[in-house]
């Protein structure tokens, strides 16, 4: 067998011949062999997602414009063709921009934008010129009117594939009947096949759109979808990015492009939520991963500090010895006073200790004197095996005191079980770490130490035949790197960041780490549980309508709202699983069911808890229910460029659950009391049919005339009673209305008489007005249980009455009128 | 059967409608107050010697759907009662349930002959009238009377004087379901012996054991019916005859003598009229089973449960039938009646009845 090695080396030029025929792809191109992606795969579909994609246009651009968007779709047949139409009242495209935003892949306003919105990637009209170029060879006809234009400009184009560019064809003015919008008409083959979900995408779009007016006309069908608000979506602010949502290479090209010289500066300027505590904490992580952090190590006991100011005696010459003694006595006592010591604190302590020895004694206490008397006293405070006094005087003693250090550090990490001398020999191996490292400050990154744990407790395993576990490890570094400081260090200027790429990825790291407060939602525009609930009730005949909306939430740096809509009862199909409306954006998503993070939170749910019947206590809950639930965000997470199925993101999920939940708790009360009154219908049919047979068998048993028993069957179902009694008072006649409540909570009435004659000595709380010669009593309030109200007035013999109550259910009610 | 019986009767359930016609009138919700009918609601009424209902109360209100149907019925049932009255006819309680059907109003039909016997229950407790003063009978009276007693009954065809030994076949006597409408003229008999079963009357009657022992067999046929005890309880207390039971030796046939001495748990009502609280237990006992080595069965879990049922039932709560019962319980077995054939065919007449009615102090 020839190796292909050999072949590459004889044939001589394969590479240029290869490369000849390599050659760039225009993204238009690429879409034409990729439809699917875009969701044109097929006819059926490849119609609905011209439609959707036109329409999310559409509405995008009259609400930008601050107009209530009135939208007319129409699909005619044309042969083995379809012919789309769809118009709409936005603010029109300019004679420049028109040819581009239909006939150039990618072009859009959207995808640098961090607001919601409903196209984004600035791929979906012009695929949908694309698609109908291909399948019909017809070019898109395109009409638009400005506002305030006289006439509207007309555009027949198709995009060059090869170098993703509008190839206009037709150029010319037009009149139209709109005085401003957008008219596209574009040919395509197609069928009729995905009517139900063509339908559902414009009645669902109605749905989380309910300030629009939608119009759809098709060969065998013609529906509107009315308004059912007049207030245009809350508009939404564009923000930066947050730095929870940003990757290594935006953040690179966002460094390249400031105008801040400091990293400081630049996180404050660029970013959304970062202000100057929350870019020291940002600079901070940074510093840790680029410098590392220093070993901070207990500080001596006394009888140890005087070796430290030995030490620095030692090391300072020629400063006198009052000065030198003082110098160094305020160094170690600084030193002793704190807990732990690192190196740059050291640092310090001996720049403020020589200022004020040199305010005080007069002499100078130079650069070197004071590195000299750094090194000294560090020597001293980490055993340093080179100077001879400290650390034969520590060995002496059994530990040296980094030793110590390390071992009370690994003992309080790790489990209680470890031996003793086991953890004693690892931390001294650990302890050669620190005293072997080049840097003789002790820095290490997080990385660093995570090394020097890893091989001092190989070794320790490979020595002294223990285990020393991941977790020992981990909690050993986490314990470690809990003393250990951040650098002052300055850290780099942003122009030197630009051209280190690794320092950058720290940056980001750093970034992710802080905690940041969550974006603004203002960039969001959710529909809100109110309007949620009117579309529902506009396009669904139920008789329970919940909706809710959540609070934003953050999912990689990008905010997002969760809705939840539910509708039950009624004209909805009761027969088989509920309906499923998911929603991206405003957007209703038709396709890929199955594969969406909403279908699988609703499936999660146990329903049954909330009065739904759920075969198997899980999957899409039986009955005549629609649950809607909408995602808004400045990044959906799709799971693909067709965007039809939101991906499984964690947060997004529990948002969604909650959402859902919230509108449940509202349709679960509902369906018990629905339960309740239906009981008590059924209770209340039932005895009324057998209380009247009783009292009819009783009276001719006894041979009684037949007793009134609304005052039993009142208290029998727990009722409120509303009983007139009359009463003849010389000429005229008392009336009075007693509401018994039967019940066993408090109830609250409204109650109309409406009487042909004036009452006179109306009773306190009760007002009348007259109108057309009829008297209208007016009386509401409240019965707690087992009390009763009474209203009275006189009124003339002859008065007839009319009488009226609600506030109560009609269950609940009782009334009786003679 | 006096009119007056009938009228007063009537009255008495004509009273029971009324009241829930005030109850409709007065806004309430018609109710009927009963004593509940359980084990745990009996006590003993020292004064009468017998077995009554305690003072808890349930009560059957119109409130639920149930409570309206039951109510309905006993309406309904009330009427029917009333007419029957009135007309002087009887009926059977397999009658009745059936009757409902051609009321014409499906809540007021039986589900089945329990409700409506319970219902007539029910109706005998408020209204203080007894079932057989509604004119309402059981279908099977079934029990039969041999021995040396005289007696005229009032029947539709008029009177009939009977010799419940010399004028019956061997079947016996028939005890109506009135046993009221029977006069005692003239007897022999020196004691009542109530037998559990058919066998065993049969047996005692071809051994000729009445015209030996001048007995009056009373055959009760599994639990006696209500004329039955009523008849033995005349025979007690009309004629001063003592009187014993011979029962198989287990708990079920327990019951059946703590039905004839201390009443029924169902109609606890009653038992003034139908226990017989001086009756005595023959057997056969526990003890017999283990001094005449009768062949036995095992008990059942069954057996068990009533026997331990029976040790909380305040009616055996007496030294006698706790010592058998724990015997029985400790011996794990029960004897039928029958099981004396094992001894031959005559022990039960010749040695069995007479040795344990001589202990008994009744021969």
């Amino acid at each position: 067998m020839t190796s292909f090695q050999s072949t590459l080396g004889e044939e001589e030029g394969i590479a240029e011949e290869l490369a000849e025929n390599q050659r760039a792809i225009s993204i238009a191109e690429f879409f034409e062999k990729n439809k699917h992606m875009l969701g044109f795969d097929s006819g059926a579909r490849g119609l609905v997602t011209a439609v959707k994609e036109a329409v999310d246009n559409a509405l995008d651009a009259a609400e930008e414009a601050g107009i209530l968007p009135d939208i007319y779709v129409e699909i005619q047949e044309e042969g083995d063709y379809y012919r789309l139409i769809v118009e709409d009242n936005g603010p029109g495209l300019t004679k420049e921009s028109l040819p581009k935003v239909f006939g150039k892949l990618l072009y859009g306003s959207r995808f640098h934008a961090r607001e919601q919105s409903r196209g984004q990637q600035g791929i979906g009209i012009s695929a949908a010129v694309l698609y109908s170029q291909l399948t019909s060879g017809k070019p898109a006809k395109i009409t638009s009117r400005t506002q305030g234009s006289s006439e509207a400009e007309y555009f027949e184009l198709i995009i060059d594939t090869d170098d993703n560019e509008p190839e206009i064809s037709v150029e010319e003015t037009a009149s139209w009947d709109r005085p401003h919008g957008t008219r596209i008409e574009l040919e395509m083959e197609a069928n009729m096949r995905a009517r139900a979900q063509l339908h559902d995408y414009i009645k669902h779009t109605a749905v989380v759109n309910p300030h629009a007016r939608l119009e759809l006309k098709e060969p065998s069908e013609h529906f509107k979808a009315e308004r059912a608000t007049d207030e245009l979506p809350e508009e939404t602010e564009e923000i930066r990015p947050h730095p929870h949502g940003v990757e290594l290479g935006t953040v690179m090209k966002m460094l390249s492009a400031t105008d801040s010289h400091s990293i400081s500066g630049f996180l404050q300027e660029e970013f959304t939520r970062v202000g100057k505590k929350t870019a020291t904490s940002v600079i901070d992580e940074f510093r840790d991963r680029h410098f590392g952090r220093e070993m901070s190590w207990e500080t001596p006991t006394a009888d140890d500090g005087d070796a430290v100011a030995a030490a620095i005696e030692d090391a300072t010459a020629n400063k006198g010895a009052t000065a030198t003694a003082d110098f160094a006595e305020t160094i170690a006592t600084t030193v002793e006073n704190r807990e732990r010591i690192c190196h740059h604190k050291l640092v310090d302590i001996v720049e403020s200790a020589a200022e004020s020895a040199e305010d005080e004694h007069g002499t100078t206490f130079g650069e070197t004197v004071r590195e000299n008397a750094v090194e000294a006293a560090w020597a001293e405070l980490v055993g340093d095996e080179s100077d001879e006094s400290g650390s034969t005087e520590a060995e002496s003693d059994g530990d040296s005191r980094i030793v110590a250090d390390l071992y009370a550090l690994a003992d309080d990490a790790t489990s209680t079980r470890k031996d003793d001398a086991v953890i004693h020999a690892f931390a001294e191996r650990l302890a050669g770490k620190f005293e072997d490292a080049e840097d003789l400050r002790h820095r290490f990154t997080h990385a660093a130490l995570r090394s020097a744990v890893d091989r001092a407790a190989e070794l320790t395993e490979e020595y002294d035949d223990a285990a020393f576990g991941d977790t020992a490890r981990e909690n050993v570094v986490e314990a470690v790197w809990g003393v250990m400081r951040t650098v002052p260090d300055d850290p780099p200027l942003v122009r030197e960041l630009t051209e280190d790429r690794d320092a950058s990825s720290q940056l980001v790291d750093g970034m992710r780490a802080t905690d940041i407060m969550a974006p603004p939602t203002r960039c969001l525009s959710p529909i809100t549980d109110e309007l949620i609930e009117a579309g529902l009730r506009k396009e669904f005949d139920a008789d329970f309508y919940a909706a809710a909306t959540r609070d934003a939430g953050v999912s990689g740096g990008d905010p997002f709202i969760v809705e939840a809509g539910i509708a039950y009862g009624d004209d909805l199909e009761a027969e088989g699983s509920a309906d499923v409306l998911r929603f991206a954006n405003r957007v209703p998503l038709v396709y890929q069911r199955g594969a969406c993070a909403t279908t699988d939170v609703v499936k999660q749910i146990g329903w049954r808890n909330y009065g739904l019947d759920q075969p198997g206590g899980s999957g899409v809950p039986n009955g005549p229910a629609v649950i809607m639930v909408h995602v808004a965000s400045t990044n959906v997470p799709f799971t693909s460029e067709s965007k039809d199925a939101v991906a499984n993101v964690p947060e997004i999920e529990d948002e969604i659950e909650l959402a859902i939940r919230e509108a449940a708790r509202e349709l679960k009360s509902y369906l018990n009391k629905r339960r309740s009154m239906e009981k008590r219908r059924r209770k209340q049919s039932v005895l009324g049919q057998i209380l009247p047979e009783m009292a009819e068998k009783v009276a001719e048993v006894t041979d009684n005339p037949e007793p009134n028993i609304d005052d039993a069957v009142a208290r029998i179902m727990n009722n409120v009673l509303v009983e007139r009694e009359l009463e003849e008072n010389g000429d005229g006649q008392s009336v009075s209305i007693v509401v018994e409540n039967h019940t066993s909570t408090t109830e609250s009435f409204e109650l109309t008489d409406i009487v042909t004659a004036e009452p006179r000595e109306l009773s306190d709380g009760a007002n009348v007005v007259e109108m057309d010669g009829e008297w209208f009593i007016k009386w509401d309030g409240d019965v707690s249980s087992g009390e009763e109200a009474t209203l009275e007035y006189e009124i003339e013999a002859d008065a007839s009455f009319d009488l009226d109550v609600s506030g109560v259910e009609s269950e609940k009610l009782t009334v009786t009128d003679q | 059967m006096s009119t007056d019986t009938n009228q007063e009767a009537r009255e008495q359930l004509i009273d029971l409608a009324a009241e829930f016609y005030d109850q409709f009138e007065g806004g309430e919700i018609p109710s009927m107050t009963l004593p509940t009918r359980t084990k745990s609601n009996i006590e003993y009424d020292e004064e009468k010697g017998v077995w009554v209902y305690g003072d808890r109360t349930s009560t059957r209100s119109a409130n639920s759907v149930r409570g309206a149907q039951k109510l309905l019925k006993a309406v309904y049932t009330i009427e029917f009662l009333a007419d029957q009255l009135e007309e002087d006819r009887s009926s059977t309680l397999r009658e009745l349930y059936y009757l409902s059907e051609s009321w014409n109003n499906d809540n007021a039909q039986f589900n089945d002959q329990d409700e409506s016997n319970q219902l007539i229950e029910d109706l005998e407790i408020v209204s203080e009238v007894t079932r057989e003063d509604f004119h309402m009978r059981p279908e099977e009276s079934g029990a039969k009377v041999m021995g040396p007693l005289h007696i005229r009954e009032q029947t539709n065809r008029g009177e009939r004087d009977i010799h419940c030994q010399l004028d019956v076949g061997q079947g016996g006597y028939q005890i109506p379901n009135n046993p009221d409408t029977i006069e005692f003229l003239d007897n022999d008999a020196d004691f009542v012996l109530c037998v559990e079963t058919g066998g065993m009357r049969d047996r005692l009657v071809e051994n000729g054991f009445d015209a030996d022992y001048d007995a009056l067999i009373v055959h009760l046929g599994g639990q006696p019916a209500r004329a039955t005890r009523r008849l033995i309880r005349r025979l007690h207390d009309e004629l001063e005859l003592p009187v014993t039971v011979f029962a198989d030796g287990d708990p079920w046939s327990y019951r059946i003598y703590g039905s004839v001495a201390y009443g029924s748990i169902k109609s606890a009502h009653l038992s003034e009229y139908l226990a017989t609280p001086e009756a005595k237990y023959i057997g056969i006992q526990p003890a017999d089973i283990v001094e005449y080595d009768l062949p036995t069965d095992p008990l059942s879990d069954s057996d068990i449960n009533a026997l331990e049922s029976e040790l909380s039932d305040p009616r055996f709560q007496t030294d006698y039938w706790e010592e058998q019962i724990e015997l029985q319980l400790e011996i794990g077995k029960k004897a039928e009646q029958q099981s004396l054939a094992a001894r031959g065919l005559d022990f039960v007449t010749d040695t069995y009845l007479p040795e344990r009615l001589e202990a008994m102090g009744v021969l």
